[in-house]
């Protein structure tokens, strides 16, 4: 079995004890950030990315996925206990979970939470390791045409998919290529848009750009609302679930599971979308809905196995075709590319090692979370308690300091502190800088492979459709964007979306 | 969030745009185009720019033809705090060193709330500017002073 050779492969790369390590830092630095409201993933891979340079790329990337993931069980934890979602993937977690630990039963809450996120994590897993392979062998026969093609795909998808306004969606995805435009131009050595700045020549690194979109901005606009964080002084008592709340919930997590790797493979999913819809999909198929929102352990077993299978199935573009699905996975992207590695179809043909290891960790991590999360519990209960006033300046000094640790630049630092302003400006103006990150990473390859395409047709635009696979997917693309006009569709993504 | 007799959001995403899209047009007149089959420099990024123009030029009057959402007033004091600790630890950090600018970053972060209390503050810069120095140059390697040169 090809299959089981490649997820031993993986295994054995995974169980290095380098690489355990790394996978333990990762998901340790996941949950607690996790556990804070207020930092992300995104800022958090991004603040690592330059200590990841010294790394062997398989154990980079197995941190930095232990991040993503960990971050879900995290989020969790603090939704339950405080009412306040430690990340947005956590946020229908809040609703059941924190009822239930109002009437005392936080503990089976979280051991429903980190169970269901277990078995998520473990299906999830073998989704990756199964749909890999045809994706990849299928990708083996794309040129420049259908790369460009595939690119243009990943954007528009993010953007139709994720929430937001897709207008406004698609003109952040421009100004991420516009910026992603800047620098030497490959072809002809042609400096543009430097304005004789030297450390523009190489282009703009996307570290501080990140930081200071999601990071800074983010703490600027948080400090402007009033605090309100209570923490909640209650013990956690038993921590093992009983029968029967393990029977009622097991088929919510199965649900959950399935639905989750469905949505968390397509661009824009990621770890957003499918919580949203376990918990609708749990409430529907309820035989007694009203008790939804009192506390009903379904309502939180579902959402909580759908976030994490999410956030694991979306590294499937990735790992095999070279496209990110969310912000996040365009970090990645750019971490592979600081390791020297050309994402692409290709990848997994000529990193197998790099490509199982990861898949493989992605278990060995889930099996840490549970052991991390569950006895430990107290420890991130604790970390709650830190208020956010101590929080924040740490947060701006290690951005600085991660920033400037990339390329040793200050002008890295300026560029964040630039960044931090427009990232401000965004969310006063309601629009969303996730778009903008995917166009940043992905512009250079859509241009790259446009003009291979061209030169290859000789400047004939026909080409995108003449090919067969690049005609199915920009049919793919007009037919999400027509269906962004028709009113009917708009609505119910609109009610989708909605909270 | 206030009503608004216009789209204030609308309006300044489309003017941002427009701002953005002229000053990419200024910067890259010099620049040969080219043709699709042998693109030269300025093919791509005049395309891009065009395109947002064409966005700006959109939103700025939608923004201006409906009615819509105001924006909450902006708070200058997290705002300048944040932007200004930023600022101190890029003219600092090479010159005095990550310690005396880590120390700074962190203090001029605190005054972006009014809860912090003075010696917690200072006494929190200094075990932070320990830990950084700690962290990233002694274990991660990061090559930078921490102390005046």
């Amino acid at each position: 079995m090809e299959l089981f050779d490649n997820l031993l492969m993986g295994l054995s790369t995974a169980l290095q004890l380098n690489n355990l390590i790394f996978c333990l830092i990762g998901v340790v630095i996941g949950t607690a950030i996790g556990v804070l409201p207020g930092i992300g993933p995104i800022p958090t891979v991004a603040l690592l990315l330059p200590f990841t340079f010294g790394l062997s790329p398989a154990s980079a990337m197995i941190m930095l996925a232990g991040i993503f993931y960990g971050a879900q069980y995290g989020g969790s934890t603090t939704a339950i206990l405080v009412n306040v979602p430690g990340e947005t993937s956590s946020v229908v977690t809040c609703i059941d979970g924190h009822e239930m630990a109002k009437q005392g039963r936080a503990g089976t809450a979280l051991a429903i939470a980190a169970i269901a996120s277990f078995f998520a994590g473990t299906m999830a897993t073998i989704v990756i390791a199964v749909l890999s392979v045809p994706l990849s062998v299928l990708a083996l026969k794309f040129t420049a045409v259908e790369y460009f093609s595939l690119l243009v795909l990943g954007l528009i998808a993010a953007v139709v998919l994720a929430h937001g306004s897709v207008a406004k969606s698609l003109a952040m995805v421009l100004l991420g290529l516009l910026l992603g435009l800047v620098g030497i131009d490959v072809s002809s050595g042609v400096a543009r848009m430097t304005f004789g700045i030297a450390a523009l020549s190489d282009g703009l690194d996307f570290v501080p750009i990140a930081m200071g979109l999601f990071g800074l901005g983010e703490i600027i606009a948080n400090l402007e609302r009033p605090a309100e964080r209570r923490v909640v002084s209650q013990s956690i008592r038993s921590l093992i679930p009983s029968w029967k709340d393990l029977r009622a919930a097991f088929p919510a997590v199965v649900r959950g599971t399935a639905l989750g790797s469905v949505l968390g493979v397509l661009p824009g999913g990621g770890a957003a979308l499918p919580p949203f819809s376990s918990y609708a999909l749990e409430k529907k198929l309820a035989r007694d809905p009203s008790r939804f929102g009192k506390g009903a352990i379904e309502g939180v077993a579902g959402p909580e196995a759908a976030n994490n299978a999410g956030a694991q199935t979306s590294f499937i573009p990735l790992l095999t075709l070279g496209i990110p699905a969310n912000a996040l996975m365009a970090l990645m992207i750019g971490a592979l590319m600081m390791q020297g590695i050309q994402p692409g179809p290709q990848i997994m043909t000529e990193q197998p090692k790099l490509v199982w290891g990861v898949i493989a960790s992605m278990w060995v991590g889930n099996l840490m979370l549970l052991v991390i999360n569950l006895p430990l519990i107290g420890l991130w209960v604790s970390m709650l308690k830190i208020p956010y006033r101590l929080l924040f300046p740490a947060i701006v000094l290690f951005c600085c300091i991660g920033t400037y640790g990339i390329a040793n630049s200050l002008f890295n630092v300026w560029l964040m502190m630039g960044c931090a302003l427009i990232g401000y400006f965004f969310i006063k103006i309601g629009v969303e800088p996730a778009p903008l990150l995917l166009g940043l990473v992905l512009g250079p390859q859509l241009e790259e492979n446009f003009r291979r395409a061209m030169l290859i047709a000789d400047g004939d635009f026909t080409v995108f459709l003449s090919r067969p696979i690049s005609a199915v997917i920009l049919a793919v693309v007009a037919a999400l964007l027509l269906a962004m006009l028709s009113p009917a569709i708009l609505r119910t993504r609109k009610e989708a979306l909605a909270e | 969030m206030t009503r608004s007799r216009i789209d204030v959001q609308d309006l300044l995403f489309g003017l941002f745009l427009v701002a953005v899209a002229t000053g990419t047009l200024v910067a890259t007149r010099n620049l040969t185009i080219g043709h699709a089959a042998d693109m030269g420099p300025g093919y791509m990024p005049r395309v891009v720019a065009l395109a947002l123009m064409a966005f700006g030029v959109f939103f700025t009057g939608r923004g201006l033809w409906r009615a819509g959402r105001g924006i909450a007033p902006v708070q200058l004091r997290p705002l300048l705090a944040i932007l200004a600790s930023v600022g101190v630890f890029a003219l600092t950090a090479e010159r005095l060193g990550l310690a005396i600018a880590s120390v700074a970053a962190v203090m001029l972060a605190s005054f972006a709330t009014r809860e912090g209390r003075l010696v917690e503050t200072v006494a929190f810069a200094v075990v932070l500017s320990g830990a950084a120095v700690l962290l990233f140059v002694k274990l991660l390697g990061l090559p930078i002073p921490i102390w005046p040169r």
